[in-house]
């Protein structure tokens, strides 16, 4: 255990550092998700050719702050045959992981909570402590909107957590470590490994949208056919806490592991003599997947149910394996090398994106066709 | 400080186990008892990392907590909840119970004194690498086996549940 600054004991210190590091992690959650919201709704705005929130403050900055206060004064509302502790303990059940997982990103160089050796193990494991949070939302409701928005977000976690686990292994493969401050530091120049495994970074950015609740696969919340999901009961700062906070900090932490793993973390110009630097690439890197995440949500519609799981058991799962078991044998090949990983990935991702097109048209072909021969039969009588 | 701070860790962790088991047992509602479940394997969890293995930790709150329990939470909201308060299977065999349990307890605490002076349980800090070579050199038999039978599980439930078109 290293000593503190000051000469503060050891154990004191670790101590005070867990509890600067949380206070530091609800800081930033609370701050990132209204400044998330804000960018989410201007966004959106320009892309659907609106102007989006404009009232409150300049450029309407402040519209979120309000927002944020309504939820805080309104009345803590419970609907009678709601299960009551299940009901309050839901929340926290959520939250808590997603703000546990700010304790290992890497901000810049000695700023990060706690360098865990099993840093990415423990990010995974906190991403699937959520599903249970959820689970009990939608059953404790006692609603049955709320009950099937709940297991169909425990089908989507559960399903798209192993070719997001299995992108993660691929990159680790290539690395060596599981701590993210080595994951950061093993990618200090242009070579990011981005450019070395991109089809894994292709991967786990899809499971990271469908992990995270995100359009198109935000089929647990589709307002359209399950009014809210397991959000259907909840109101005020406990909707707040389930949807604002822990949808846009669990977000924040998807980003920022991409930006750790492919892109190169806290690395750019400057960190070497400054490494304060870092904590303005970091965030740079990790707003931009936000921004994509954003991106993505404003131009694609969501999926349908067995669409969503037949995605993920019959395209994403094989190729993730497919990718790994390719990585591996090529790691283990060419020790030294890292040039026919790259190959072969960058062979994988060109692959996915001419062949799934074409698979689609030869599917929808197939169904085409079977609905032309179907008028003839009993549909006609129907 | 550390000398004191670890039995009480430790003091917290197993009096948490040995409550949340007791509740998993007693709870008269299957969905308490699950979460109460879950929190013993949290606990559990923070029993590994006071014996330095944060790996197996970790994949003991990845598996058992993040997969299993949810799991059981997804049977039991398929299963019809009836309106009426109900002992569970196992509150209703008491004497059988403590004498299992009993049975099984005695053994284990007599192993567990026999260790007076067991030895610090190895280096802090990275039970990783030990893991990994112990899984893949010394155990990579029956570690295969048992993928296998996971495998051919696996298999005989989707045949089991799969209905003919």
């Amino acid at each position: 255990m290293e000593a503190g600054p000051f000469g503060i004991d050891p154990l004191v210190w670790a101590g005070l550092r867990l509890f600067i590091a949380l206070a530091l992690a609800i800081g930033l959650v609370m701050n990132g998700a209204l400044l998330l919201i804000y960018l989410e709704r201007k966004i959106q705005a320009v892309m659907q050719d609106r102007i989006g929130p404009y009232h409150v403050g300049p450029f309407g900055l402040l519209q979120t702050f309000a927002d944020a206060l309504k939820l805080i004064a309104k009345e803590d509302l419970r609907a009678e045959k709601t299960d009551a502790a299940f009901f309050i303990a839901a929340p926290a059940l959520v939250f808590t992981p997603m703000l546990a997982s700010f304790v290992v990103l890497p901000f810049a160089p000695s700023i990060v909570g706690a360098d865990l050796n099993i840093g990415l193990l423990y990010l995974a494991t906190l991403g699937s402590m959520g599903v249970l949070g959820i689970v009990i939302a939608g059953w404790a409701s006692n609603n049955k909107y709320a009950l099937m928005g709940g297991l169909r977000s425990a089908a989507q976690l559960i399903s798209y957590e192993v070719p997001g686990i299995l992108s993660l292994v691929t990159a680790v493969l290539v690395v060596g470590s599981l701590s993210m401050v080595k994951i950061t530091e093993s990618q200090p120049g242009p070579l990011v490994n981005v450019l070395i495994i991109p089809f894994a970074f292709v991967t786990y950015f899809i499971s990271a949208l469908a992990e995270t609740n995100r359009t198109p696969f935000d089929l647990p919340e589709a307002e359209s056919e399950l009014v809210a999901g397991y959000l259907t009961e909840y109101s005020g700062m406990r909707w707040g806490t389930m949807l604002a906070l822990t949808e846009y900090g669990n977000v924040t932490v998807v980003c920022g592991i991409m930006t750790t793993l492919w892109f190169g973390g806290w690395n750019g110009p400057g960190v070497d003599a400054f490494p304060i630097l870092g904590v303005l690439w970091f965030t740079l890197k990790t707003y931009a997947f936000i921004l994509i995440f954003m991106w993505v949500r404003a131009t694609l519609p969501r999926l349908r149910i067995d669409q969503l799981m037949g995605f993920c058991w019959k395209v994403l799962i094989p190729l993730t394996l497919l990718n790994l078991a390719v990585t591996a044998t090529l790691l283990m090949a060419f020790p030294n090398d890292q040039l026919p990983v790259a190959i072969a990935n960058w062979i994988l991702v060109a692959a996915l994106v001419v062949g799934l097109p074409m698979l689609q048209q030869r599917r929808l072909r197939r169904i085409r066709e079977r609905l032309r021969t179907r008028t003839l039969g009993p549909a006609t009588a129907a | 400080m550390l000398d004191i701070l670890e039995p009480l860790l430790f003091a917290l962790l197993a009096l948490s186990i040995l409550g949340a088991g007791l509740g998993v047992v007693l709870a008269n509602r299957i969905t308490t008892s699950a979460l109460l479940m879950a929190f013993t394997f949290l606990n559990m969890a923070g029993m590994f990392v006071l014996l330095g293995a944060e790996t197996i930790a970790a994949f003991q709150v990845l598996i058992y907590v993040g997969a299993i329990t949810v799991l059981i939470l997804y049977g039991i909201m398929f299963t019809p909840q009836a309106p009426r308060s109900y002992g569970l299977f196992f509150q209703q065999q008491t004497p059988a119970g403590a004498a299992i349990a009993a049975l099984v307890a005695l053994p284990v605490m007599g192993i567990a004194f026999a260790f007076h002076d067991a030895g610090p349980v190895g280096p802090r800090g990275g039970d990783l690498p030990r893991l990994a070579t112990s899984v893949f050199t010394d155990f990579a038999f029956p570690f295969e086996i048992a993928s296998v039978l996971l495998l051919a599980a696996m298999i005989g439930a989707i045949v089991l549940v799969k209905r003919e078109p």
